[in-house]
Formats: C-alpha cells, structure tokens, sequence
C-alpha cells in the first residue's frame, strides 16, 4: 500500500483543528501543575502541590474510585446489552427496524441534560425508590453508553459475512456453538472498542449524573463541579489531570486491542 | 423414492415468491445441478435444503424422512458457498477440524482425518495457512476439505467456481467432478452457467421466476430443450420463426426462411399450422455438403465473418433471417468472404421445432 501525499490546505486546517480541540487540555493540565493558590491560567510557577492535594483529598479520590467503579459496572452491561441489540438489528426482519435503531441510539442524540431529567422525574413519579441512588445512576450510565458499544459490533457486523456462520453450523455447531466460536472471535474487535467507548463515555458522564447521583456518592465531573461552584481550587484541575491520563490510557488501550489498519488491510484482502 | 425429495416446495419473501411448487427426486450418487439465471431460485433451494431457509409450503425429505424442520446441524449435510467462507481466524488446519472437532473426536483421529483430507485435495503443508495467505482455487480446496472431512451424505457447492479465474475455472471443473466420482458423494450444485452444467452434471434442473423448467441429462438439456428460453440459456442457438407445415407424432416439417425443412417436434401435441420457433445450433449447420447427393435445407448470403481461433464464426442472411454458422477452423474447409452465395446443410434430425 503506497500513502499518498496529503494536500497542504487539508494538512494545515487538520493541525489548527487539533490545536483548537487540544489546547484546552493543555490548560487545564498547567492549571492544575500551578504553585499559586488560586485556579488561573497561565499559572504562576510550576510545583505538584495541588497534584497532592488531590491525592491527599478524601472527596477527589473517594469520586475517582467511584466514578472508576460506576464505569466499570456500566461498560459491563452496555457491553452485554449493545451486543445483543447490535445481533439484532444485524439480524432480524422485523419492520420498522431503522425506526428501532434510531430508538436504541437516541440516547447519544439527544440532549444529556434532556435524557438525566426524564429519567429522574420518572425514578421519581414511578416511585420505584431509584432516584439519587447508585442503582438509578447506573441505569442512566448503561442508557447513554450502551449506543456506543451498538454503534461499534453494528459496524463489525457489518463487515462480517454471515455465511461464516452458516458454515459452522451446517459443520455440525449449534446455534450457540457457532456464535461463540465463528461470529465471536470475528466480531469480537468491535465489542472491545465498543465497551471502552462505554467506559470512557460512563467516566465523563455529567449531564445525566447532575440530575442522578446520590449525594454520598459523586462521580468525579460532579465532585469537581460541586467543589468549583465554591472556590475556584486548583485541585480540581489536577483532579483532571488524572481523569485525562485514565482517558488516554483507555484510548492507547484500545489502539493495541483493535488494530485498525490491520481490520481495514484484511477487509480489503478479500 | 429417490434419495433426496423436495415435494411441492413453496419459498415465498413477504408476497414474492422466490421458489414455487418444486418436485425434484434426486438419486444417491447422483451429480444434480440447479441451473438458471441470478434470481430464479436456485440457490434459495439449496438453501432449503441446507436449512438455512424453511420452505413456506411442502416438505424436504432425504432417505424418505422429513428433514423440513431439522436445524441445519442435525443434518449431515456439507455446503461449500460461492466466497469459501473460510473461518479468518483460524488456520487451514482448525478449518478443516472444525466438523470433527464438534462431533467430538478425539485429538489423533482428527489428525489423522485432516492430514489424509488436506491429501485429498492436493494441500498437504499447508496447515499452519491462513485464509489470507491462500489463494481462491486453495480456498475452494480448503472449504471442500472441511466439508468431505465429515463425511457428509449429501454435499451442496453454491457457485462455487465463479469466483475463480477463466483457467482455474476450467481446472477445477474436473477436479470436484473426479472427487465427487471418487467417492460417490450425492451432489447438488448451484451454478448460473450453462457450461458448468453441462460438463459437470450426471442431470440437471433448468430453473426460472422459481420454477423449473426442464429436468434432464445434458444431452437432453442440449439437444431436447423443452423451451425457447431453454434453447436461448443452454449454448448457443439459431432460433427463427417458423410455420409447422406437417405433424406427425415426434417428427415433422416447418416452414422457415422461404423453404421447408425436416424437424424434430419438441412437445408431442404439436398440430400441423403452429406457429413455432425453429432451433438448429451453430455448430450443426455445414456450408459444404458432405456428398454429391445432399440437398442443401437453406441457401443465403454471407453477412459478416468473424474469426475465433478454433473456429470462423459466419453470420448468414437466408431470406431476411440471420443464422450463426460455426465452422472448424480448418485448411480444407472453405472460407467465405462477406456476400458470397452459400448453402446451408445439416442433418434432418439436428433442428428442433418448439412451441
């Protein structure tokens, strides 16, 4: 495969484009390496004080852990659930089906703000005791990470030929069989990208967890957010530090997980 | 009974029928092929018969038991599809094990099965393979190999050939005919080309808008076709309008292009006065005659020439009808330069007067 030259217009917007969508991340990393008292930018000396308060604070890492768990949790069941419904719109005749998926995805579509105020009045009127308990905040999690993980198998499904599994099955295999050794294995690229979507997408959530979560138990986006209404504290900034480096690790992760080039390379093998 | 039944199949999508009221027997042994155009249903069939689909009316039966609604692995039945359908992430030796492995054998039965399948197919070697360092004609062998690997009673190849090269085409054309002579597999194959089929095929069902047309050896297909369209699909034709100027059981006359010449009758029923469509192959009609005695059945003109190699194709104008004459290309026979007077010949019962 030759890689062809890239124009230098469309060189030089990609790198004023990155810049833009960068460059806050780079503040708030030198906010939060500040040596002064307060949250400014730029800051005035570099010093890992604040990084230690962080590490120090009860309420950052108690949020860290927390938000860290919720997300584990809930990439676990969008993973399961996003499959499922991935094999289903890939599969089935029902009628209507662009309407279902369209359904399944609206989560991601509409407003977050929209979606964590709907399921709040309805923990709430349903009377079913979800409201402002991690049980609720989880459901809210799982509703807006789980059309990431569709999004992704529906994608790997699309470039995967289902008379693979036709063949296994006339070889002998049950339905399941067949699955998991034949589809799985094929498919399984996209279900990893997709549930690591789903963790990063679960480990920023604010919107939804403003409206759902339990006062003793605040993910981190809420916890920095509660504690800069009040001061205008550089921890919260290295609190954010350490929520970029999650988020980049998760990314590299799935970088060697998923290997790209490689899935495109043998899509165009055939 | 034969050894594999399809009685009064119905296939239908939503209102669309794909496959209506099919009755084919095919014999143990048998080489079967379901020839047609893309769309008349014969890969929907095989599909049915594979379990992949579930007929919307009538039953599938082999051996004389209903298999309609058993799970396709339940049926001991082998597919080989059109793109291999090779497992990527396994290599050519978990392929070919995959049906062993899932019946259970145990691990030196399954060496020793793979090894003498990978034999058979001319891969011995290529173990540690995968798909994608393999060939297409490799791929077939491989997907074949897993398929004979377990023996199955009935083996479906579904086009199996058309995603080779012309040469590679003709190569394993022999090839799967001599396994499937070796072993005297019952086979069902799929395929939309005519030469395939008739190459291949012990008999073969001409299908068309989910019917079937005709059933016959390729003799039969060739020389007998039941229908115009049958004539047209199957090899090359001469197909004129024409007159049946007398009946007579299984013979008669027809009028065409100003001249009455002999005709085999395709159906019996045939009543002198018919319009008919008027069937001689290329290959039949002779611009020399081979005695002094031989009348000629047309005479025309020569419109164009076209020359292939093996043969010299002529164009000819015989009373405002055009006729494909194809002549072996050899020193002794006479070449024709456009417009020249020319006498067609061919033995009375070469041309074939259809409904």
């Amino acid at each position: 495969m030759t890689e062809r030259a890239i124009p230098w217009p469309m060189m030089a917007l990609a790198v004023v484009g990155f810049a833009y969508m960068l460059l806050p991340i780079f503040v708030v990393v030198l906010a939060g390496l500040t040596a002064g008292e307060f949250l400014t930018f730029p800051p005035e000396g570099l010093s890992l004080r604040w990084v230690a308060a962080f590490l120090q604070s009860e309420k950052y890492l108690s949020a860290f852990f927390f938000s860290f768990r919720l997300a584990l949790m809930t990439m676990v069941v969008a993973t399961i659930l996003g499959t499922a419904a991935a094999l289903f719109l890939a599969r089935s005749d029902v009628v209507g089906k662009a309407a279902l998926r369209a359904f399944f995805l609206s989560p991601v579509v509409l407003p977050g703000v929209v979606v964590g105020f709907a399921l709040f009045a309805f923990f709430i009127y349903s009377g079913m005791g979800l409201s402002r308990t991690i049980w609720g905040l989880w459901i809210g999690h799982i509703l807006y990470s789980t059309p990431y993980v569709i999004g992704t198998v529906g994608a790997a499904l699309a470039a995967y030929d289902d008379s693979l599994e036709e063949a296994a099955r006339s070889l002998g295999a049950s339905p399941w069989r067949a699955f998991r050794k034949v589809t799985l294995p094929n498919i399984s690229q996209g279900i990893q990208a997709g549930s690591i979507f789903a963790f990063i997408v679960s480990f920023g959530q604010f919107e939804v967890s403003l409206f759902l979560s339990a006062p003793n138990a605040e993910p981190l986006p809420i916890a920095m957010y509660n504690s800069l209404r009040y001061q205008f504290d550089p921890s919260a900034a290295a609190a954010g530090i350490f929520a970029i480096t999650l988020v980049i690790a998760s990314v590299l992760l799935t970088n060697r997980l998923v290997n790209i080039r490689r899935l495109l390379e043998r899509q165009q093998g055939q | 009974m034969s050894f594999v039944e399809f009685r009064g199949v119905t296939k239908s999508f939503g209102r669309t029928p794909a496959v209506e009221q099919l009755d084919v027997g095919i014999a143990q042994g048998e080489f079967f092929s379901l020839l047609g155009p893309s769309g008349c249903g014969k890969s929907t069939t095989l599909r049915m018969l594979a379990g992949f689909l579930a007929p919307t009316t009538g039953s599938i039966h082999v051996h004389g038991r209903d298999i309609t609604h058993l799970p396709p692995e339940k049926r001991d039945i082998g597919i080989v599809f059109q793109n291999y359908a090779i497992f990527p992430h396994m290599n050519v030796f978990d392929n070919i094990a995959f049906g062993l492995v899932e019946r259970g054998e145990d691990a030196a039965t399954i060496r020793r099965k793979v090894g003498a399948a990978l034999e058979q197919v001319g891969l011995a070697g290529y173990d540690e393979r995968f798909e994608r360092e393999l060939s297409g004609g490799q791929k077939q062998r491989v997907a074949l190999a897993r398929v004979l690997v377990i023996e199955p009673e009935i083996l479906l190849l579904d086009e199996p050939l058309s995603a080779l090269d012309k040469k590679m085409r003709e190569e394993m054309k022999f090839w799967i005919k001599n396994i499937q002579h070796a072993i005297g597999i019952t086979t069902i194959y799929v395929t939309h080309d005519q030469s395939e089929a008739l190459t291949m095929s012990d008999r073969i069902a001409v299908m068309e808008k989910g019917r079937v047309l005709q059933i016959g050896s390729p003799v039969e297909i060739y020389e007998q076709p039941a229908s115009r369209f049958i004539a047209e699909f199957i090899g090359e034709s001469n197909l004129l309008p024409a007159r049946l100027a007398r009946a007579d059981g299984t013979s008669g006359a027809v009028e065409v292009a100003g001249a009455q010449v002999p005709a085999r009758l395709a159906q019996p029923g045939l009543a002198a006065g018919a319009e008919v469509a008027f069937l001689i192959r290329p290959e039949q009609i002779r611009l020399e005659p081979w005695s002094a005695e031989e009348a000629p059945m047309l005479t025309g003109k020569v419109a164009d020439e076209t020359y292939q190699g093996a043969l010299r194709r002529y164009r000819i104008d015989a009373a405002g009808q055009h006729l494909t004459v194809e002549v072996p290309n050899r020193p002794e026979l006479a070449q024709l330069p456009p417009g020249a007077d020319v006498q067609l010949y061919w033995r009375p019962e070469s041309g074939l007067a259809l409904a």
